[in-house]
């Protein structure tokens, strides 16, 4: 592999590890608190960038295609995509938390379909373009060219992540995060509105993956009702790496499985179309021999 | 998960079953058999595709609702099944009835290689595994040479049965039924054995049932397997009746429709499995003028079902 | 006990929902079979409206062999289980003959069961040379098949000077049967095949295969999945400074691909299948179908009127409505339609490519010199 080759799939794996990361942490921070697997996680990131591209459109009549409408774009759709969140959690998963574990699982799953199946029925599976005109100029590192959106959009999701490391462990609410994700029972008892804290971790992990989306959407520039699948499967995958319920932990596995996946497709050996066989493989291996990931805590199940 | 939240195992009911349950089973039977004599060849059709379903959420319900591990790449098992049967009757000339035992043999290895280290994990864990073990067979289909790569196997042999080939609608209608059947009797008596108690109490509470000396993992793996050669035998007749088979018939849509026939039904119960397999399979001409709202259609009904009537459309009295 | 019965008399109802009474008899009866829900439900509502335009022209002009001739439709939603039950609907409804075919994977399992019945049954655009192996005599493809579109990429890569081509596709049977199709006819004419890749539908990154085709120091690539991926791989390598020629197979003919790519789309080749728009003699037909049904006529709106007209000429020329005088009629046709001529060879496919390499300028596909 000559250098330009490593500095160029470098780059790619920070790029495409960056999504990863985002939508990784919202699983992880929904596990942390009521050790659910949200399955929606990955249709969630598809609706929001179906809503940043709606308000984009909307905006871009007076902001034109730039920087400034996606920001718009971006933080309206946190918002939205984050009171969806609440309301799924509300009317989808509160009602059998207390049920058998099947029952949640598959409540999670019908949100997925519900979103998914919503998506397909509004837009007709048709692929929307995205088109901003970010442009391509950027820097050059000897062969490879590195674009300014791509700086841009890597540390924007590293300040999103850090923002919330940050609210995490300096601020009362992420106190009781911490606290409910221990022990939802005693955290109740010390006066704690279990509830709310759930629906705000919700909401916070929707935003994320909102964000995430409109990102995608306009890097790459389309939109499709069937984005979240892979992408919310892989995220996963980043997120047992990395060790589930750990925010650093998301960040990393992010990180590490875009890495992995741009170097592992530049291997000799392995055609591309192997790639997900490696990807999912190295899911069901490090579930089996290390279920707490890089950073994670162990988890017992609860019953 | 709260205490009052778990109801106590209910123990299965007495072995005699009354005269009423009796009849509507002989009626029932009476109406499956006449169907392709008075039907056309469409009808029948459907009817078959309702027993193929019939066959697979029975077999699912075994792992979902007797042992409680939720699956969500079901859709494999069958296609260890389709392709062993494809394979060793297009490429190596087997005959079809040979086939079968090949492929439960194939089942059971793949249920254990994927079942031993999985089922110690949270149920959770493990849903994510069986979906990421669901893709992998599906890509490893579609990658591979032998089984015929993207465009899957073509030419597949129809059996024959003493001299006699199956080729037509109604041969195949008969062939399912007669699978059906046999699958309701397994379940019927797994429900009824040791090994269907120990589901139960597995899957009600699993600490309490390793106190009383269940072996989880074992049990666990038991049903898993039990699921996995019910499936395949279904993917050897399914591969018979199509004759070509391709990857795209066994995608993670695929497992989900097994799910959900499991789920609408009423999960643990085999007359509940039965209603809701049959109406996955009538799901698509019933939605026929859905079109691209179907799937929505479909999610609502199963959401719906899960927050409103948990136990499915036809409940188990006894809990 | 009376709760289970009522239960059990719903689901019979719902049944019996499912089932079609016969329709009355009619002279002559033909089965269009299409996706008519599902993700490709426009291209075969497209595929029925041309069909059914040739045949409410033919009615209108007197019928064939003075028959009035009717149509039936089935759904197979392009999945191979649905197809094999519309087929049986098909057989069941007694159809003289059969017209659609969309998806490939939908069409091969049904080939046996129209096979066993006898019936006569043109298969509009699905183009699998598996298809073309497991024809049981009763099948003719109207559409040219993937060894064709090799030939005519290759074709066109010799007229543009390529000599290293990277060939992607994204795992599927068409695409992955057409790389490979390519692939093994590229060498044979003097050029090389320096990568090969495979991508995943519904994935949106394609950077890690970018760097791969750059650093193989391919002269062109060849993407011969869909239109979405193909947008998404334009854009992507031309953003990271790919010069070279990018080609499109035919899977790629849609406003949404242009739309996408924006200006990284300029100076793309396509190899489309005879669209209107493309072809000189179908301005009347584009207008007609408008003005009949309101919406543009798709892909394989031209190809879907010939085969249409094929099957009356066919009926017409022998003279009854037995399966086996039509099928030799059909496999002796010299038809000339809007799409071009069509003349079977004794595979009972096209003889001669329909496929016309087309360029992006402006914003538009344009014939390519």
């Amino acid at each position: 592999m000559t250098f330009d080759l490593v500095v160029q799939q470098l780059a790619n794996g920070l790029i495409v590890g960056s999504f990863y990361a985002l939508i990784a942490l919202g699983y992880s921070m929904v596990f942390g608190v009521i050790k659910l697997l949200n399955f929606a996680h990955g249709d969630i990131y598809m609706t929001g960038a179906f809503v940043g591209l709606v308000v984009f459109s909307a905006v871009g009549v007076w902001l034109g295609n730039g920087w400034l409408a996606v920001v718009c774009a971006l933080l309206a759709s946190m918002l939205v995509v984050g009171l969806l969140g609440v309301i799924i959690e509300r009317f989808a998963y509160r009602p059998v938390r207390n049920a058998p574990r099947l029952s949640i699982l598959i409540t999670a799953l019908g949100a997925s379909m519900v979103l998914n199946g919503g998506a397909l029925a509004l837009t007709g599976g048709r692929h929307f373009a995205f088109n901003t005109d970010l442009g391509y100029s950027g820097i050059d590192i000897s062969a490879v060219h590195i674009t300014y959106t791509q700086m841009i959009l890597v540390a924007s999701a590293l300040i999103l992540m850090g923002g919330m490391q940050t609210f995490i462990s300096r601020t009362m609410y992420g106190k009781a995060m911490r606290a409910v994700s221990i022990d939802m029972g005693a955290s109740r008892l010390m006066g704690i509105d279990v509830d709310r804290v759930i629906a705000l971790t919700f909401f916070m992990g929707s935003a994320l993956a909102a964000g995430g989306g409109v990102m995608a959407g306009a890097y790459y520039g389309s939109v499709h009702f069937f984005m979240g699948f892979i992408m919310g499967l892989k995220a996963f995958t980043a997120a047992v790496i990395g060790g589930i319920g750990s925010v650093p932990g998301a960040m990393l596995g992010g990180l590490l499985l875009g890495l992995l996946e741009s170097f592992g497709s530049s291997l000799p050996f392995v055609g591309s179309e192997w790639r997900d066989v490696f990807v999912f493989g190295a899911l069901i291996l490090f579930l089996v021999f290390k279920p707490t990931g890089i950073l994670g805590r162990s988890v017992v199940e609860r019953v | 998960m709260s205490d009052e939240a778990k109801a106590a195992p209910a123990l299965p009911p007495p072995a005699v079953m009354s005269r009423s349950v009796v009849a509507l089973g002989v009626v029932a039977l009476i109406c499956t058999l006449a169907l392709p004599q008075v039907s056309n060849a469409y009808v029948t059709e459907v009817a078959t595709t309702a027993l193929l379903y019939v066959v697979l959420c029975l077999g699912l319900n075994i792992v979902v609702g007797y042992a409680g591990l939720l699956d969500l790449g079901y859709a494999a098992f069958f296609a260890v099944g389709a392709y062993t049967t494809g394979i060793l009757t297009a490429e190596f000339g087997f005959n079809f009835w040979l086939t079968i035992p090949v492929a439960m043999v194939a089942a059971c290895i793949a249920g254990i290689i994927i079942g031993t280290p999985t089922l110690r994990l949270r149920s959770d864990y493990l849903a994510i595994v069986t979906l990421g073990f669901g893709e992998i067979v599906r890509i490893i289909a579609r990658n591979l040479d032998i089984t015929g790569g993207a465009s899957g196997l073509v030419g597949i042999e129809r059996p024959v049965l003493f001299g006699f080939r199956l080729f037509q609608v109604q041969h195949f209608y008969y062939a399912f039924l007669v699978l059906a059947l046999i699958t309701i009797f397994v379940c019927l008596s797994v429900e009824r054995s040791r090994i269907g108690r120990a589901w139960l109490y597995v899957r009600y509470d699993e600490d309490a049932a390793a106190g009383i000396g269940i072996n989880r993992v074992s049990v666990k793996l038991q049903a898993y397997m039990m699921g996995a050669v019910i499936a395949s035998v279904a993917g050897c007749l399914y591969a018979a009746k199509m004759t070509a088979i391709s990857p795209e018939s066994f995608t993670f849509a695929q497992s989900l429709i097994i799910l959900l026939g499991v789920v609408l039904g009423g999960m643990g119960r085999i007359p509940g499995v039965i209603l809701g397999a049959v109406l996955v399979a009538l799901l698509p001409e019933v939605l026929r003028g859905a079109g691209t709202y179907r799937p929505l259609v479909t999610a609502v009904a199963l959401l719906a079902i899960m927050l409103f009537r948990p136990s499915g459309l036809w409940p188990d009295k006894r809990v | 006990m009376v709760a289970s019965f009522r239960k059990l008399a719903c689901a019979t109802a719902l049944a019996s929902l499912a089932m079609t009474s016969l329709a009355a008899a009619a002279d002559i009866k033909l089965g269009i079979v299409a996706p008519m829900t599902g993700q490709l439900a426009s291209e075969g509502q497209d595929l029925e409206n041309a069909v059914k335009m040739a045949i409410d022209a033919a009615n209108a002009n007197g019928g064939v062999n003075g028959d009035k001739i009717t149509t039936v439709t089935a759904d197979d939603a392009c999945d191979p289980q649905q197809g094999v039950t519309a087929a049986s609907k098909l057989v069941s409804e007694g159809v003289t003959a059969v017209l659609g075919g969309y998806c490939s994977g939908a069409v091969l399992p049904t080939l046996k069961i129209y096979g066993d019945a006898g019936i006569p049954f043109v298969i509009i655009s699905a183009n699998s040379t598996k298809l073309v192996d497991s024809n049981p005599g009763n099948a003719f493809m109207t559409n040219s098949t993937g060894d064709m579109q090799a030939v005519t990429a290759v074709g066109l890569f010799k007229k543009n000077g390529y000599k290293k081509i990277a060939i992607i596709d994204e795992g599927d049977a068409y695409s992955s049967d057409l790389a490979k199709l390519t692939a093994e006819a590229f060498p044979k004419e003097g050029g090389e095949v320096v990568d090969k890749e495979t991508t995943t539908a519904g994935e949106q990154d394609y950077s890690a295969v970018v760097t791969k085709v750059k650093s193989s120091g391919a002269d062109a690539v060849f993407w011969t999945a869909y239109h979405a991926g193909g947008a998404l791989l334009t854009k992507q390598l031309r953003q990271a400074g790919f010069q070279g020629g990018i080609v499109l197979g035919d899977g790629n003919n849609s406003p949404e691909y242009l739309q996408i790519a924006g200006s990284a789309g300029e100076g793309v080749y396509l190899l489309s299948p005879p669209t209107v728009d493309l072809l000189s003699g179908a301005a009347d037909f584009k207008e007609k179908y408008k003005a009949a049904y309101g919406r543009d006529a798709g892909a394989y709106a031209a190809l879907s009127h010939d085969a249409g007209n094929l099957i009356l000429d066919a009926i017409g020329r022998a003279k009854s409505t037995d399966a086996k005088a039509i099928i030799e009629a059909l496999a002796a046709s010299d038809y000339k339609g809007l799409a071009g001529e069509i003349r079977f060879t004794d595979k009972h496919t096209l003889q001669t490519s329909n496929f016309r390499p087309v360029v992006a300028k402006d914003g538009k596909w344009v014939a390519a010199e």
